[in-house]
């Protein structure tokens, strides 16, 4: 489901959760785009459990990506305004995860709207949370 | 115990650092891709809005970016969050002015200890002085007990 105007969106509405690729494979894939490799807590378990780690992350700006993604699929018109993320705890590759939004304000004035973000993984717990304001076209 | 009113003094919107550079579209491109980003705007270069994702912005507020003479607060760092704020897109392939100050220091206690929270802001602008985004990094350190 999409929206493509703002009356399109209520209040309370959640967006299609989704399950992304946190394999190891696509922590690397994204850590290699962004220049994040060489010390291997994005592409190895072992090399980051070396470091201290339970295993390899997903870097906290690919869980930052996500989130934009869904907002960008579900809003194709919108623009992300303002988006805020909070790494709770680390997103640890090859764990699944499932990302969440919800409306939380409607700026019928602004022609924006507030939601809540989360990545949570398979236990129910927080990894990342945070808010993001988005401007949908009144028409 | 770090004295928090005291760093605020010293260092709160004081800008730390100026840095002149390019965002180049592949770069932009693969980023955006690899987190399964298909609005062409993002990864197609001949759309007419073409631009940077946003997590290419955010990536410009890592690592640990603080003023050179910020004292050592010891402790724990981890990096504790990203955010960006788009005020007009940033376009890919032309220079770009990155300015940086400490937007904000706060701690909080609880059970296991004080953490304390330091924001780094970089606002981007482009050669005609336009402000087009902010990005904050949000660096938390945990305090080691007394």
């Amino acid at each position: 489901m999409t929206v493509e105007v703002l009356s399109d969106v209520e209040f309370g509405m959640e967006l299609p959760a989704f399950e992304p690729d946190t394999t190891l494979a696509a922590s690397r894939s994204f850590a290699e785009a962004a220049g994040y490799t060489g010390n291997g807590r994005f592409e190895d378990h072992d090399k980051a459990r070396a470091q201290g780690l339970p295993s390899a992350l997903v870097p906290g700006i690919m869980g930052l990506g996500l989130l934009t993604k869904m907002i960008n699929d579900w809003a194709p018109r919108g623009t992300v305004k303002q988006i805020d993320t909070v790494f709770r705890a680390p997103v640890l590759a090859d764990h699944e995860h499932v990302v969440t939004a919800v409306v939380t304000d409607i700026d019928e004035d602004e022609g924006q709207i507030v939601l809540d973000l989360s990545i949570k993984n398979k236990k129910d717990e927080t990894r990342v949370f945070g808010t993001a304001t988005v401007a949908i076209p009144l028409t | 115990m770090t004295d928090i009113d005291k760093l605020r003094t010293e260092f709160l919107d004081l800008e730390f650092d100026r840095a002149g550079f390019v965002l180049e579209a592949d770069t932009s491109i693969k980023i955006a891709k690899a987190y399964g980003e298909t609005r062409p705007e993002f990864i197609d270069p001949s759309h007419p809005d073409f631009q940077a994702c946003l997590p290419i912005l955010a990536s410009l507020a890592s690592g640990r970016r603080l003023p050179i003479d910020f004292p050592s607060l010891g402790g724990l760092s981890m990096d504790g969050g990203k955010a960006v704020s788009s005020i007009a897109p940033v376009k890919l392939g032309v220079p770009l002015t990155g300015r940086t100050h400490l937007h904000d220091i706060y701690a909080k206690s609880g059970r296991s200890g004080t953490m304390v929270f330091l924001v780094s802001r970089m606002q981007l602008y482009d050669n005609e002085g336009t402000h087009l985004a902010s990005t904050d990094s949000r660096q938390v350190i945990r305090e080691k007990p007394a």
